[in-house]
């Protein structure tokens, strides 16, 4: 029996055959409807992943004139990261960085991004990062945003003034865990619009909000008040809202957004949200299980992100990197499988950018 | 992983017309065929040759709109911009606030 | 008989201290034994933990269903003890977030599932030195679930296995690994014995191990 070569999820080369990864793009496709309550991938779709995962060629491209916008995350720090910091060591500039995405690496937006890259630590550095941004806005051409991640941790004990509610679930105090999340969320929407108005007023051309609810879903309440605030002070602002994950995590477990509850939501019920937080852009994310093969993570990702394309006003960038939208979760992404995963996305999922 | 995106399915940045087609999507909320076809319309051209590197390195020298290699003369950054603004009929941020910055 | 037992487990999957602790003391005026009460409460806790997992439940209920289970122990302890219903602990487990990582969430719920799975768990919390963990096992712990967020620190977790190693720990111990850049490949070039894609998968491995 034909076997190709095809890979893991944690990016482990294996050989399978047709009919083990039909079986596994069927399960695949089977866990996202079932986890999030949204429609199966036709059988017309699913033949046309079979198509890209079995093609032999080492990497695979979508056919001219269905090429999709490139947004990025992380700024400079895909240069600078070192130690273990999933970036190259190559301690650049943030200028150079960002003229070299843009004429070296046809990156179609960039950003600007503090070594921390999360809202709180920007506030006693703001002046410093809008002297960087109104000088790199005199050089670049593409749209330049500020990015960081809200990152509610930081909010918490020991990092912040409020209690950690993992601690305090620890303990049982159920309560007192909610009550902080739920001031976590109004200081962090505080920060955002502190940051992002002054950002705006150094000339960027928006904010891109990364990782959003990586602390659950006080976080996420937190980005979507913030970007909301944004949305009013500064009409014109190009807003993007990347998720952290496929699912919303309920560390409060029934705080609200605009009267419904955010926690357990998934990519199709999230971007609802972020449309009326006055979001331009959301970024979907689903996780890939490392366990399973890439034709079971590929069908489930492109399930969950189809359905949030489809129901979404606004484009939708789909979050393609290590261990997110079916790609390994490795560092060094193997090739053949980011670029069937890009293709995927990009004509069966149609999403509006990457 | 800029590099495999590209060339899988990126629309180039400046070196076609992908800083764009991401100018329509974030400032007017426009889905990809729509920014796409909004933005050829512009250009004067099809949605295929959007994503064209030959025809638009002409297009954005004559346009003054950004390029990618350094050309004598040809403006990038925020007088490419102000041209842009004019091209796709929107306000850019920094052109805004660079004109309170001038105004007399 | 059987109406208790369904009651008590419906509260315990509807995740309220009081109602779980009405439907306890309801059990035990109808007289169902200690025993089978916990059993019944062990039930409905695997399937909080399966619900958890698929995003219908979230961490408050979990922690509210692990704290009704919690009180009812502590009611029902000295009737367990006298009948001899209360088994031993399957094992005794440290578990922490390696140092220099803050994230705890998911050890957090992975220490509960094993708790509520009868498991002595020691959690020291989130950034814990790699000293700890070894001083833990030389105290008795005979199972080590280190789990690390980033890769920046997923590196820790070989470091307190090699220092397992040279304190002639290793092979009293099994060593669980888990977080989000952690996989089955990882876990077995540093010499873990479970890795854990999920809390809950973890705790089932523990189980077949303890």
């Amino acid at each position: 029996m034909t076997q190709f070569y095809t890979r893991m999820g944690d990016g482990k080369r294996v050989l399978m055959t047709r009919e083990q990864m039909i079986n596994d793009l069927q399960a695949g496709m089977a866990d996202a409807a079932d986890m999030g309550g949204v429609p199966d991938l036709s059988s017309n779709e699913l033949e046309m992943i079979l198509e890209i995962i079995t093609d032999r060629n080492r990497v695979v491209g979508v056919e001219p004139g269905n090429e999709v916008v490139l947004t990025y995350d992380i700024g400079q720090l895909d240069f600078t990261g070192d130690n273990g910091n999933s970036g190259n060591g190559v301690d650049v500039g943030r200028l150079e960085s960002a003229l070299l995405h843009e004429r070296a690496l046809a990156a179609d937006t960039f950003e600007l991004a503090h070594a921390d890259y999360s809202i709180k630590p920007v506030k006693p550095i703001i002046s410093n990062e809008m002297q960087t941004m109104e000088q790199i806005q005199q050089q670049i051409t593409v749209p330049y945003f500020y990015g960081a991640m809200p990152n509610a941790g930081l909010y918490y004990a020991p990092d912040g003034p409020y209690g950690n509610p993992a601690d305090l679930m620890r303990e049982f105090k159920i309560e007192e865990a909610m009550a902080a999340a739920e001031l976590t969320a109004d200081h962090l929407a505080r920060d955002i619009e502190y940051v992002a108005t002054r950002m705006m007023s150094a000339g960027a051309d928006g904010f891109n909000f990364d990782t959003t609810a990586s602390a659950g879903d006080a976080d996420f309440v937190g980005t979507l008040k913030g970007a909301g605030a944004l949305r009013k002070a500064c009409p014109d602002a190009y807003i993007m809202i990347g998720m952290a994950g496929e699912s919303v995590m309920g560390i409060h477990g029934s705080i609200e957004y605009d009267g419904s509850i955010v926690a357990g939501t998934y990519p199709h019920q999230q971007v609802k949200f972020a449309q009326k937080a006055g979001a331009n852009v959301f970024g979907p994310v689903v996780n890939t299980n490392t366990s399973k093969s890439l034709a079971w993570n590929l069908a489930r990702a492109v399930t969950f992100v189809k359905e949030c394309v489809n129901v979404s006003d606004i484009p939708c960038h789909v979050n393609m990197g290590m261990g997110v939208g079916g790609i390994p979760m490795c560092e060094t992404a193997p090739l053949d499988a980011l670029t069937r995963c890009n293709k995927a996305m990009v004509e069966i999922a149609k999403v509006d950018g990457i | 992983m800029a590099v495999p995106h590209y060339m899988t399915s990126g629309m180039g940045g400046i070196r076609s017309a992908g800083d764009l087609v991401a100018r329509m999507q974030f400032s007017k909320n426009m889905k990809i065929e729509k920014a796409k076809e909004y933005v050829a319309k512009k250009l004067g051209i099809s949605t295929l040759e959007i994503a064209d590197e030959h025809i638009m390195r002409e297009l954005r020298e004559e346009l003054k709109i950004g390029v990618v290699t350094g050309v004598p003369g040809a403006p990038r950054g925020i007088a490419a911009k102000m041209n842009i603004e004019k091209l796709l009929g929107i306000k850019i941020n920094s052109c805004e606030i660079f004109r309170q910055k001038t105004k007399g | 008989m059987e109406d208790n037992k369904k009651a008590l487990y419906d509260a315990m999957v509807s995740c309220k201290v009081p109602s779980i602790q009405g439907a306890v003391e309801n059990a035990r005026k109808a007289g169902l034994a200690a025993t089978a009460i916990i059993d019944t409460m062990s039930e409905a806790m695997t399937q909080v933990g399966i619900l958890f997992e698929r995003g219908k439940l979230f961490l408050p209920h979990v922690l509210s269903a692990a704290a009704g289970m919690k009180n009812a122990m502590g009611v029902l302890g000295p009737e367990l003890i006298e009948s001899g219903g209360m088994s031993a602990k399957m094992a005794s487990v440290v578990m922490g977030t390696v140092e220099g990582d803050v994230h705890d969430i998911g050890k957090s719920i992975c220490s509960t599932m094993l708790q509520c799975a009868g498991f002595d768990v020691h959690d020291l919390g989130r950034d814990v030195p790699k000293a700890e963990f070894v001083r833990k096992v030389k105290e008795g712990c005979t199972m080590c679930g280190m789990s690390a967020l980033m890769t920046t620190t997923m590196t820790v977790q070989k470091e307190v296995i090699e220092m397992l190693k040279a304190e002639g720990l290793r092979d009293k111990v099994v060593v669980m690994v888990g977080g989000a850049p952690v996989t089955q490949a990882y876990a077995d070039k540093i010499g873990a014995d479970i890795f854990g894609e999920t809390a809950s998968e973890t705790t089932g491995k523990a189980k077949m191990a303890a």
